[in-house]
């Protein structure tokens, strides 16, 4: 990957243009940060999945259905 | 100099950002603080679009409960992290409710999570007592870097509670980082002069010069030079000195000096 795809990926994976400074890191440290977000991005969906099923055997059975029917909304 | 600590402290709030040790984005270093900041905030919100839609679900499905039981979900199943995502999506006086049930190293955990910019009516609402604790339990963790994304959004009420919680090192520490440095006025007018008269020893011991000027710079020139007229002399010749070693002009001190 070049810099300047490694500098897309990143523009891509914020949605924002990065700012202009970043242009002065090499290709191999933009990959790294690329991968950094992607890796943050990805433990947070796993960690929310795993937040909701835990918090759903607390909550008690009467609320579970309205729960239910406000996350499927 | 400053530039490059300013580099620094955005490095360590991009870090715990992204989960990563700073040192293993050391190379992001050598980027101007302002590049590093712009970069930070757009992964911020990044990760909080990103699951915007099941995040808003989650704080509406909430109402649904008691403020209690709430509470509990926060700390046991969701984690500080997913906590701090969702609070600034609550309505405040709940949200506020919600924390009053929470003990304070658990807040301690969500600020550092937090991003004020997205939960700022929360934290204006906190009692100044709850910030206090919280600020407590920052200071003993070295979290001056959280406690200076922070200031912008408090109350004159609450910040004057967490500067008198903190010690002299740590008030130097924050207020170098300050995200809203506008907001380095209201901080410095909370310095009394016997505060500022302490500085130097603080800055000497800890290795805190840069910013310890950088403060002093802040400050109201006729407080300074009270509180320099109630240093010992050699204290009052070591600032001055460190002053025009660091490049930084204070022409209060040379007034003083010269009077």
């Amino acid at each position: 990957m070049s810099r300047e795809d490694a500098l897309h990926a990143l523009e891509s994976q914020l949605r924002a243009t990065p700012p202009r400074g970043l242009g002065a890191l090499s290709e191999g440290e933009l990959e790294d940060l690329n991968e950094a977000v992607r890796e943050a991005r990805h433990r947070q969906a796993a960690e929310l999945q795993a937040a909701g099923e835990k918090a759903f055997g607390h909550i008690p059975r009467l609320l579970r259905g309205p729960i239910q029917k406000v996350m499927r909304a | 100099m400053s530039e490059a600590l300013r580099s620094r402290a955005e490095v360590m709030k991009l870090a715990r950002l992204l989960r990563r040790e700073p040192d293993q984005l050391a190379y992001l270093g050598r980027l101007a603080p302002e590049d590093l900041r712009v970069l930070r905030e757009q992964v911020t919100d990044m990760l909080f679009e990103a699951h915007d839609g099941t995040l808003r679900r989650l704080a509406a499905a909430s109402r649904l409960l008691p403020v209690g039981l709430v509470a509990m979900l926060g700390q046991h199943a969701f984690g500080a992290m997913l906590s701090a995502r969702i609070s600034g999506l609550l309505d405040p006086a709940r949200a506020v409710d919600i924390a009053a049930k929470m003990p304070p190293d658990f807040l301690a955990d969500i600020a550092v999570e937090l991003d004020p910019r997205r939960a700022s009516d929360v934290i204006a609402r906190m009692p100044a007592e709850r910030i206090a604790e919280i600020t407590r339990e920052l200071m003993r963790r070295g979290e001056c870097v959280t406690m200076g994304r922070f200031v912008g959004h408090l109350g004159n009420v609450a910040l004057r509670s967490s500067v008198a919680e903190i010690d002299d090192a740590t008030l130097l520490r924050t207020a170098f980082v300050l995200e809203d440095r506008d907001r380095i006025d209201a901080l410095a007018d909370l310095v009394g002069e016997d505060r500022i008269a302490r500085l130097a020893d603080v800055a000497e011991r800890e290795g805190l010069w840069p910013e310890a000027l950088d403060l002093l710079m802040n400050l109201d020139r006729e407080r300074v030079a009270e509180g320099l007229a109630r240093m010992e002399p050699e204290r009052r010749e070591l600032v001055e000195r460190q002053a025009r070693e660091q490049g930084v002009e204070l022409p209060t001190i040379a007034s003083e000096g010269a009077a």
